[in-house]
């Protein structure tokens, strides 16, 4: 009698737990695939969200909303005003940030996202030149979801290495920890089309620089390894031996896909202080424009001698850049930490420590192959 | 009911004494004995009493023996002889079983069962000579059971053509035979079979004490003694396999598991047997190891599917539509808009429409069973999408599922995929993911605490026998399964002397 009554208690606490679960109907919801932040009047947060519904009467449609309050939750509040379903953030998969709000600080955004248990950590980041709600509310003639269109468009670029990932996770590590910034990925939209534009540097929270595009390489194989990646790269006149060439010529092009790199860091001077970088890159030439003798391996180990030259001087460039404005994106303070003992590293400190840094880069460039056709 | 497990030998029998109708001898003179018998069957009117002047009368029921030899053998040899006895009758009759009686009872019990009773004026004897016939239909391929590469014969409903099947495929004096009978109403034989010097004894003690300890008073057929000879006669799982197939009971008894044969029923028992050998199939044995291999995780997976694919759409759709993936998300979406039901509720009903159609499949004749797959199929199928009660996707998946549990070798288990699929979904439409999880938890819980005849029901896996999943879910060479599995707790563990696999060339 006993078990019969435990069993049935258990029974019908189903049936009244019933109602404690929340559903959350796929068909009922909408989707917000897409966040952009802007500032807006009276240091209020103007949140541009795009949004995917779902209806009978049209097959579905995207409606891109604009709300302006004080908190982000308000905002999901004054949308669901305008909407017919309820929003939910479950399927979004990138935030925009406009200028002014990246040149302001993240923090606050990095935050209530991360705190938030539906958003998952990895959506991806990136900063919108100028404002981001113009951005998404333009009426794209070829884009139909705007906010599926700059997932794809970010995430095809970040998975074949052409630029550098900045997902919710990565960021919020970044942020949070000693002795590294953060960088992320300038998009714009240029006509009809939406466009990877560059790299922006962050000093804390508050972005303070950009690097076009083409940099994003130099910042990717100092930051991580590299697996996949096409480069192309212009060698000077003076970096190439003339005996080499075929035709003379001002320049040379270089096309070349890394198909590994590693880099190490090595901290030599604790005082200054003193990197060593080391980087190898193993990689592929696709295309030498003009052309040089491929088959003559001198001329061979001429053009990787050149092209370590040059990609020396590109990384030392880049490096001097981020020096300049103060944005360790590389993360040589952590390697500062992680080597020193006791250096009670905190970040203004290490800002201050990495304006005088000095890096000695060194690339090894190794070329396997040259074309698959030879 | 629940049976007490095994191996416990203080089983004192209670004894009875005979009750005195037992104890009735034949009567001397032909007219008393007739009378009697009369009286005993309550004077049926198939019994049929020839007497054969001067002193001899023969007394059997009509159709339950063999015509022909009565006439050859007993009549014409009765008419142009004269005998005095009922011993010199005996010799004189050609017939193999012949016996003496003087009970009343016992001669009774003989006769219902196809003898014919001879008596002799004045002798308090009967003698009854066995030329039963029994009317059984000609071997046929197992219908529930069909192999494309194996024997294509199947048991039917004749005891004694079973075991001489069985005795076709084992020739060996070592497989033992054990009649006993079980009904009190219906006196139903039944067999047990196993291999001396293989089958553990403790098992085949303790089976034998199951039959014959139950107390009931009809048996019509073996699946309901494998119910109430099971470990657990209320779990929905089954701990004991049916087979109509002769092959799979030979390879099975030859693993050292017990067999039980049921006279009248065409499904034979099959005992101890584990949860993963319920997807394996004989032809598994019948093909190459590796595509054996694959149709065996195949089964597996079918196993999964069916069971967790739609409760899994249910809960994606209901908590969880962080976790479809992007593509998926629109061409979902979309088909569901027009659904006006929430989606356990959508599943629930197409789950009971595909049941309707199984089971009206399963009881109409095959030529209208036919057309209910056409009827169910299309019209059910599109019409129900078109008028916007389930939506396309979800079509698919209770299609695949329920396509999916008809996989299993085992109808029996088959039965129970389709069966667990319901409360899972349910479980799914309330808590999500979370309810799957529980249901999930249940029912391996559930599976580690049954039992096969003592024997642990989630073998190999629990215990884990490494070895023995060389022959699970997956099927290893010939040479590396030599062992007998475990499970059975064989007298015998080598099948035989493995050799290499790879003989080294000489």
């Amino acid at each position: 009698m006993n078990k019969l009554r435990g069993k049935s208690i258990v029974l019908l606490s189903f049936v009244f737990l019933y109602g404690c679960a929340q559903t959350n109907i796929l068909d009922k919801v909408g989707l917000t695939t897409l966040v952009g932040y802007d500032i807006g009047a009276e240091e209020k947060i103007a949140t541009t969200a795009v949004i995917r519904e779902v209806n009978p009467e049209f097959q579905s449609n995207v409606e891109v909303l604009t709300t302006e309050n004080d908190t982000s939750k308000g905002n999901r509040m004054d949308a669901n005003r305008k909407l017919s379903k309820k929003i939910m953030v479950g399927q979004m998969r990138v935030i925009l940030f406009g200028e002014d709000v990246a040149k302001d600080n993240l923090r606050y955004y990095i935050d209530t996202n991360l705190e938030n248990a539906s958003v998952s950590n990895g959506i991806y980041m990136a900063v919108v030149e100028g404002k981001a709600a113009p951005l998404l509310k333009y009426e794209y003639q070829n884009i139909e979801d705007i906010g599926q269109h700059i997932f794809r468009l970010i995430e095809q670029n970040v998975k074949q290495e052409y630029m550098i990932s900045a997902t919710l996770h990565q960021i919020a590590h970044d942020y949070y920890s000693i002795g590294k910034d953060l960088a992320m990925p300038i998009i714009k939209r240029d006509d009809e089309l939406v466009e990877l534009s560059g790299v922006a540097l962050f000093k804390g929270g508050k972005m303070v620089s950009t690097l076009p595009a083409k940099d994003s390489f130099y910042v990717k194989i100092v930051r991580d390894t590299f697996k996949v990646g096409l480069y192309e790269t212009v060698l000077e006149k003076e970096d190439i031996p003339s005996k080499f060439l075929q035709k003379p010529a001002n320049k040379i092009t270089v096309a070349f896909d890394a198909i590994h790199s590693n880099r190490e860091m090595e901290l030599v001077d604790i005082a200054t202080p003193e990197f060593d970088l080391n980087i190898k890159i193993k990689s592929r030439v696709l295309e030498v424009f003009p052309d040089i003798n491929q088959g003559d391996p001198k001329s061979v180990a001429g053009l990787e001698k050149a092209i370590e030259k040059n990609l020396t001087k590109e990384i030392s460039r880049v490096i001097a850049h981020s020096q300049e404005v103060e944005s360790d994106i590389f993360g040589f303070g952590e390697k500062y930490r992680s080597t020193v003992r006791h250096s009670k590293l905190t970040k203004d400190k290490w800002h201050e420590m990495y304006k005088n840094m000095k890096v000695n880069v060194n690339v090894d460039f190794v070329i396997l192959r040259d074309g698959v056709f030879e | 009911m629940k049976f007490k497990l095994p191996f416990n030998k203080k089983q004192s029998a209670p004894i009875k004494e005979a009750p005195k109708e037992n104890l009735v001898r034949v009567a001397h003179e032909t007219d008393h004995f007739i009378q009697s018998i009369k009286n005993a069957t309550n004077n049926p009117a198939d019994l049929i009493i020839k007497t054969l002047p001067p002193n001899i009368a023969l007394i059997y029921i009509d159709k339950l023996v063999d015509d022909q030899s009565l006439n050859n053998d007993i009549i014409a040899n009765l008419q142009n002889n004269l005998y005095e006895t009922p011993e010199s009758l005996k010799v004189a009759l050609s017939i193999s079983e012949v016996n003496i009686s003087s009970l009343l009872k016992e001669t009774i019990d003989t006769m219902v069962n196809g003898s014919v009773v001879i008596h002799v004026d004045g002798y308090p004897q009967a003698i009854v000579a066995n030329i039963a016939s029994r009317e059984s239909r000609a071997l046929s391929a197992p219908e529930n059971e069909s192999q494309v590469i194996g024997t294509q014969v199947g048991f039917n409903e004749s005891l004694s053509t079973n075991i001489s099947l069985i005795r076709r495929y084992i020739v060996n004096p070592d497989l033992c035979n054990e009649k006993l009978k079980i009904g009190s109403r219906t006196n139903t034989s039944v067999s047990l079979l196993y291999m001396h010097g293989i089958a553990n004894d403790q098992m085949v003690n303790t089976l034998r004490q199951r039959i014959t300890d139950l107390t009931i008073d009809e048996l019509l057929d073996s699946a309901v003694l494998a119910e109430m000879i099971d470990d657990n006669s209320l779990s929905v799982f089954p701990q004991m396999l049916l087979t109509e197939r002769p092959d799979r009971f030979c390879d099975a008894i030859l693993d050292g598991k017990v067999g039980v044969i049921v006279d009248g029923s065409s499904m034979a028992i099959v005992c101890p047997q584990s949860f993963t050998e319920f997807f394996q199939s004989q032809e598994d044995q019948n093909l190459r190891w590796q595509i054996a291999t694959f149709v065996r995780l195949l089964r597996l997976t079918a196993f999964f599917l069916s069971v967790y694919l739609t409760p899994f759409y249910v809960a994606a759709l209901t908590f969880h539509y962080e976790v479809i993936p992007q593509a998926f998300l629109v061409p979902l979406s979309e088909s569901r808009a027009l659904v006006p039901f929430p989606p356990i509720f959508e599943a629930l009903l197409l789950e009971f429409i595909i049941e309707l159609l199984r089971e009206a499949g399963a009881r109409l004749p095959t030529k209208i069973g036919q057309t209910i797959g056409i009827v169910g199929g299309i019209v059910i199928g599109t019409a129900a999408v078109q008028a916007g009660i389930t939506s396309n996707i979800l079509l698919i998946i209770i299609a695949l599922s329920a396509l999916a549990s008809f996989t299993s070798p085992s109808y029996m288990m088959g039965n129970v995929i389709r069966l667990i699929r319901f409360p899972i979904i349910i479980l799914a439409g309330f808590w999500g993911f979370y309810g799957i999880m529980l249901a999930f938890c249940f029912i391996l819980i559930h599976l580690l605490r049954q039992s096969s005849l003592g024997a642990p029901y989630l073998s190999p896996f629990y215990p884990p026998r490494l070895k023995e999943m060389r022959d699970s879910i997956i099927r290893m060479p010939i040479p590396l399964t030599a062992k007998r599995p475990a499970l059975t707790r064989p007298e015998d563990n080598n099948k035989f002397e493995p050799e290499p696999v790879k003989p080294e060339k000489s």
